[in-house]
């Protein structure tokens, strides 16, 4: 009995530094920023912290900028995450049925995940530019030269989702073929036995076979896509003006361009609302699609 | 028949895919051997056909003609390896806890902890003027053991389990990072006006990025201790071996692989992080990251240079890539997507 105890006790040994760790690092920071949210800091010109309430969310709830920010990071994250999930998956299927050279390909399909997205941005740069760089030399072939992909906003927004899709296609294929690998091999050759053509069997037991596991990698994607700073920072600077600026990126402005403390805290706040309210909808939506396939 | 034009189409999809995927990284790798001549008269694809590659970004680079390249380095080397180490370490004991022991928090006693540190913390710091860092530590060692104390007692309301305080964990990775770092930022800024220095530091971004790491280690860590057989630690608890020992001459040993795969996943993440070393960093400590994102203003149409910088970051992941690759194949991912 008392050994149990002992036993029992060891546990806090092993989950308290962790714990301790994230609370220090992670949590309690945010009491601190959520404090500032209230006040207006200004580090220049130093003014003393002045309470001003939620003066600060509401002037962000008021700015343009801000809804801007909003709309430029959905359409890069939505339009990005589902060519993510197309090739992704399709290239999945590709890989588990063992086409000619799988095993090199998997390597390959792996490498662009593990590069810095600064790095990305880099190469990117250098590719799409407008004059030297070899995509104005393809649309060059067809009669579209200089074409200006990092200056025009509507552009410089779907070079960024090519960028995204090409970065982040891979953990889609890494997360789906360990699902399709998961599969019951069984059902597939039974149903193969029947002459179930092949887009049937898809349709009717990989793709809802698969479907918590495509719930759970969309939402990742779109969970982590939200917070994409670092390719928009070097490719386009947020420009034109502020055509391309995705929330983070606002923040980050608001913060170390202008220094105003205050509405960045408040700013990362909202930020952190949407993405909770989000993702509270997705998963109750997603429960519901799921239930409709069982 | 069928069949025959599905794997057509497949292979043709696979070939299309990994065109698209290694021209970027090929056109890094020709670009970092081209002599300026072939950047200024349009795209250049094959060296020795299209251009004479030389070694001279290299010689520029490695002479530090072109700004500081190994600083970053050597930071990003020891913060991202030191940062990984502690990370997978405590990961791993907090994963081996919450898959071997029953773990029982009450919500209310959670609430409680929360609002007290929020409430205490805008009580100290708005009205009485304590300094941030002092107010957070005051209201710290009060709430966590009013909260330990009344998790013990026989609170209504839920009760959150193992799966809860793993699924805490994880829900640290789902905030924008820009929300922690910025608190984070603010936090290290007052230390540094009560004289404990973190920003650009070394233990500064070695604790940020722990705890930016923990998350996953307990998330991947945790499905590789469920496989582990727990005979063994029956076996080892009959004789009287403490937990700890079990753990680290037993349990450890056996899950290398698994501790070795997150070591590598954490690695590629701290290595590849921006955000907290921008807002964090500001010369003494800035991770290669940082270098890279600032060779875009300073060089300009210097391709070769850019290229070389971009390779130096690309390299160990490389690595990274090839051995998770070849762990794929093995199948080891299968269990940490339930």
């Amino acid at each position: 009995m008392g050994d149990a105890t002992k036993q029992e006790r060891v546990k806090h040994v092993f989950i308290w530094p962790a714990f301790l760790l994230v609370l220090l690092i992670t949590l309690f920071p945010l009491i601190y920023a959520l404090v500032v949210s209230f006040q207006s800091i200004r580090i220049v010109p130093p003014l003393p912290p002045r309470y001003v309430g939620v003066d600060n969310y509401l002037e962000i709830l008021g700015s343009a900028r801000f809804w801007g920010g909003m709309q430029v990071t959905s359409v890069i994250v939505f339009a990005s995450v589902a060519l993510q999930y197309a090739f992704g998956f399709a290239m999945a299927l590709t890989l588990h049925h063992n086409i000619a050279g799988a095993s090199l390909y998997r390597v390959a399909f792996l490498l662009p995940m593990f590069l810095a997205p600064v790095c990305v941005a880099l190469i990117a740069r250098m590719l799409f530019h407008p004059v030297l760089g070899p995509v104005n030399e393809l649309f060059s072939a067809f009669g579209l030269e200089h074409i200006p992909f990092l200056t025009t906003p509507s552009l410089a927004i779907a070079t960024l989702i090519v960028i995204e899709t090409w970065q982040w296609t891979p953990f889609v294929v890494l997360l789906m073929l360990a699902g399709l690998q998961g599969l019951p091999s069984e059902v597939f050759e039974a149903a193969r036995v029947d002459n179930i053509p092949a887009w049937r069997r898809f349709r009717d037991l990989t793709f809802p076979m698969l479907l918590p596991l495509s719930v759970a990698v969309i939402f990742i994607r779109l969970i982590e896509g939200f917070k994409i700073i670092d390719t928009v920072f070097v490719l386009t600077g947020g420009g034109p003006g502020t055509s391309t600026e995705t929330l983070t990126l606002f923040a980050y402005n608001e913060g170390f361009k202008k220094f105003n403390i205050g509405m960045t805290s408040a700013l990362s706040f909202v930020f952190l609302f949407v993405v909770i309210i989000f993702g509270t909808v997705y998963l109750a939506a997603s429960q519901r699609l799921m239930r409709r396939y069982q | 028949m069928e069949n025959q034009s599905y794997r057509r189409f497949g292979f043709l999809l696979g070939i299309v895919w990994l065109i698209f995927c290694l021209f970027p990284i090929w056109w890094v790798v020709v670009t970092a051997f081209k002599p300026p001549i072939a950047v200024s008269q349009g795209a250049t694809y094959i060296p020795f056909v299209d251009f004479t590659p030389t070694l001279q970004a290299f010689r520029d680079a490695i002479a530090g003609l072109r700004g500081d390249f190994a600083g970053p380095i050597v930071s990003s080397l020891l913060i991202s390896v030191t940062a990984t180490g502690l990370a997978v370490f405590l990961g791993a004991m907090a994963a081996y806890a919450l898959v071997r022991f029953e773990f029982r928090i009450r919500l209310l006693a959670g609430l409680v902890f929360g609002i007290v540190s929020i409430g205490g913390f805008a009580l100290l710091n708005q009205t009485f003027s304590v300094r941030v860092p002092y107010a957070l530590a005051i209201v710290l060692v009060t709430a966590l053991p009013l909260s330990v104390w009344l998790n013990s007692l026989r609170l209504p309301g839920p009760v959150l389990k193992n799966d809860d305080v793993t699924f805490w964990f994880v829900s640290q990775r789902m905030f924008p990072p820009i929300v922690s770092a910025f608190a984070l930022f603010l936090l290290y800024a007052e230390m540094n006006k009560v004289g404990v220095r973190l920003l650009d530091s070394f233990p500064g971004m070695v604790l940020a990025y722990t705890a930016f790491g923990l998350p996953f280690a307990v998330w991947l860590m945790r499905d590789f201790f469920t496989n582990v057989p727990i005979e063994v630690e029956e076996a080892a608890m009959v004789d009287d071996i403490g937990r700890l020992r079990i753990f680290f001459q037993i349990v450890l040993p056996m899950s290398k692989p698994g501790l070795v795969a997150t070591s590598m996943i954490i690695l590629a993440f701290i290595w590849n992080e921006f955000l907290f070393a921008l807002l964090l960093t500001s010369s003494k400590w800035q991770t290669l990251p940082i270098l890279l994102a600032g060779q875009n203003s300073s060089r300009g149409d210097e391709w070769w240079a850019i290229s070389v910088a971009a390779l130096i970051s690309i390299l160990p992941m490389i690595v990274v890539a090839l051995f998770l690759g070849r762990m794929m194949r093995s199948g080891f991912l299968a269990g940490s997507i339930k």
